[in-house]
């Protein structure tokens, strides 16, 4: 890995290097009603970022993203609806995109892109258009100085700065930035910004590391208030909770909306249909969710998942069971999108704490 | 080119047969030959309207056409009963992993089907009828609600007439034209001419029909590594991505849709 520094005022001149040749995204401020209230003395930033296309923003409300944007980033890779095939005609493809450069993905969105590979890459044949996309796109990720309210990643040992997984990474220092890039397309970028960047010095490591440390420190002193179990026991508590009372009493406040999974980064559920287009028709693919009430039900009418909370445990199933089983680890990141977007005020941290009292606490 | 995954290839109707009232077996004949394996199953493409998957019911021996023999269930169903001859459709597959033939060699094989629910079966038994000389025995259990939804009501006496086949059939409700037995399925497993050191049953039906199936095939001794049942999921991919057709830690696409009771016996909804 190779460490430079780039100085603040070189920022823009960054990304403009790379919007050369990539489709770039940066973050902004967003104003979203996303927010979670810390209920003790922490004051925990509520801003939200969006990250917005380069070409498009005014370029002096990019800003450093300090945690992850509201939006998920697999929203990158496959849209919410989008079309797949025409019918019949093997040549439509979709098209020459321009590889994608996406700044301001967070650790934890990192870890979930794992699960959408798995997905997406893997199996017996890999979606070609996703595979396009994450092949040539740029991960531009960089680490959290701070973490919002709902933020948990360190409940599952993935901490609030990257270690792999991307192309280049930012750590932000108060006269400028640390750039690591990793990647071969991170090589020819750095390339690309000699006159710009000087080798990092062991200094300024350190300080990344001071810093890295911090706010590793103050996340854990938060998490403390919520007591999440261990990733080790997640599955086991999801399973033996098949009759917990916790996904009645839960769901009494969901409305349905499928915020939750819409939002999160490592859901991937999908439905095809088919809609007219000109004389033909075309195959589209949108996001679909386990909390619908239709996901599961069959052409004659039967539905394994006909009760609300049936669908609640049925997604902590998926993530915490099927997932843990055919590739090793959970699929939550702990980014709590879920936790802000959810109207109903439904806490995933919350479930899986009283799943975990109810096995291993339970009242005597 | 890469290969997309999302599109059907085209395929022509060249017959439609009425089973029943509601069922009917459509003969398509695909753009270019498509084989698959007894027990996969297919994404048909109702042009405009969207996918169902079905498992074909004709002989996998054949490539160059596809017979598919379908209830009137759904919206996709409904478009599709009013289809004729000539109309054009929409392929992708085939999925999934099929009947473990391998594992039938020289044992004595218990088939049961209920309603539609033959359909798979029918193709299995072709591959069986194929390499005839590598099983023991066949015998097959179908039942069906009236004498009026018997499906393949033609070709049921031809497999009949088969070596190493023994075939009995029955009705839930019967009426004066019915000469054969009335009751649910479970009533003529009792008293099978099988060795049950060398058995194995293979179950295709709604889910109510294969729990109570399974269930008596346990009491009369089979064990569950030797039942296959044919789970029906809400699919939308095939593929394993879409997450439309988990069953525990399977995906019925995939792993199925034909499972060994053994490697579901424990999940709490198999039956739902
Ligand atoms: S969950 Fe962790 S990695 Fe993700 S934004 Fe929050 S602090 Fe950063
Ligand atoms: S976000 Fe909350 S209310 Fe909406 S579907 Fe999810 S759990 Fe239900
Ligand atoms: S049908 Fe899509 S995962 Fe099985």
């Amino acid at each position: 890995m190779e460490t430079y520094f780039l100085k603040n005022e070189d920022i823009l001149r960054f990304y403009a290097l790379v919007a050369r040749d990539y489709e770039l995204y940066v973050p902004v401020k967003a104003e979203t009603k996303l927010k979670v209230d810390c209920d003790y003395q922490f004051k925990l930033p509520t801003v939200d970022y969006r990250v917005e296309s380069y070409p498009k923003v005014d370029k002096e409300k990019i800003v450093f993203s300090e945690y992850r944007s509201f939006e998920p980033i697999r929203s990158f890779f496959t849209r919410a609806k989008e079309k797949v095939a025409d019918y019949f005609d093997p040549s439509a493809d979709n098209g020459t995109e321009r590889p994608l450069a996406i700044c301001g993905v967070k650790n934890c969105d990192l870890f979930s892109l794992k699960i959408q590979d798995f997905v997406f890459l893997g199996g017996e044949e890999p979606d070609p258009i996703y595979k396009k996309r994450r092949e040539t796109a740029l991960i531009i990720s960089s680490d959290c100085p701070s973490f919002k309210e709902v933020c948990f990643c360190l409940a599952f040992d993935i901490p609030p700065h990257v270690s792999e997984g991307f192309d280049i990474n930012l750590s932000p220092l108060d006269d400028g930035y640390l750039l690591d890039f990793a990647s071969e397309k991170a090589k020819k970028v750095a390339a690309t910004l000699k006159d710009i960047l000087v080798k990092a010095e062991s200094r300024q490591l350190h300080l990344r590391n001071i810093r890295r440390d911090a706010v590793v420190k103050r996340l854990k002193e938060h998490l403390s208030h919520h007591q999440i179990p261990k990733k080790e026991a997640l599955q086991e508590i999801v399973v033996s909770g098949l009759d917990s009372p916790v996904w009645k009493e839960q769901m009494q406040t969901c409305v349905e909306c499928g915020g939750c999974v819409f939002m999160c980064d490592t859901c991937h559920c999908f439905l095809l249909s088919d809609e007219p287009i000109g004389t033909g028709n075309q195959r589209v693919r949108s996001w679909d969710g386990c909390l619908y009430k239709n996901f599961t039900r069959v052409a004659g009418g039967a539905n394994p998942l006909k009760m609300r909370y049936m669908r609640l445990r049925n997604r902590y199933l998926k993530k915490f069971d099927f997932f843990i089983t055919n590739i090793g680890f959970q699929a939550c990141c702990g980014c709590g999108r879920c936790i802000d977007v959810c109207p109903g005020k439904i806490d995933i941290r919350y479930i899986l704490r009283k799943l975990y009292e109810e096995k291993h606490l339970s009242a005597h | 080119m890469k290969k997309n995954i999302y599109q059907p290839i085209e395929a022509v109707i060249e017959d439609v047969r009425q089973e029943t009232a509601a069922i009917k077996t459509f003969v398509f004949k695909p753009k270019s030959p498509f084989s698959f394996r007894t027990g996969q199953f297919i994404e048909l493409t109702v042009p405009g309207f969207g996918e169902a998957p079905f498992t074909p019911s004709s002989d996998p021996a054949i490539a160059e056409k596809l017979e598919v023999t379908i209830m009137k269930a759904g919206k996709v169903t409904a478009v599709l009963h009013n289809m004729k001859k000539g109309d054009v459709v929409g392929i992708r597959g085939p999925y999934g992993k099929g009947y473990p033939l391998d594992k039938f060699k020289g044992k004595d094989i218990l088939i049961v089907g209920g309603g539609v629910g033959l359909a798979p079966l029918r193709s299995f038994l072709y591959a069986l009828f194929a390499d005839i000389d590598k099983y023991n025995k066949i015998i097959l259990r179908y039942g069906s609600r009236t004498s009026n939804d018997i499906v393949y009501k033609d070709i049921i006496p031809e497999w009949s007439k088969k070596k190493k086949v023994d075939i009995m059939t029955t009705v839930d409700m019967g009426d004066p034209a019915w000469k054969g037995n009335v009751g649910l399925v479970t009533t003529i497993l009792n008293d099978l001419p099988l060795d049950l050191k060398k058995a194995v049953g293979v179950v295709c039906g709604p889910p109510i029909m294969m729990k109570f199936v399974t269930l008596k095939l346990l009491e009369l001794g089979f064990k569950p590594q030797d039942i296959y049942l044919s789970m029906e999921k809400n699919m939308s991919c095939g593929l394993g991505k879409c997450g439309h057709c988990r069953l525990g830690k399977f995906y019925v696409c995939k792993d199925g849709p034909v499972f060994a009771y053994e490697d579901i016996k424990n999940m709490h909804d198999i039956w739902d």
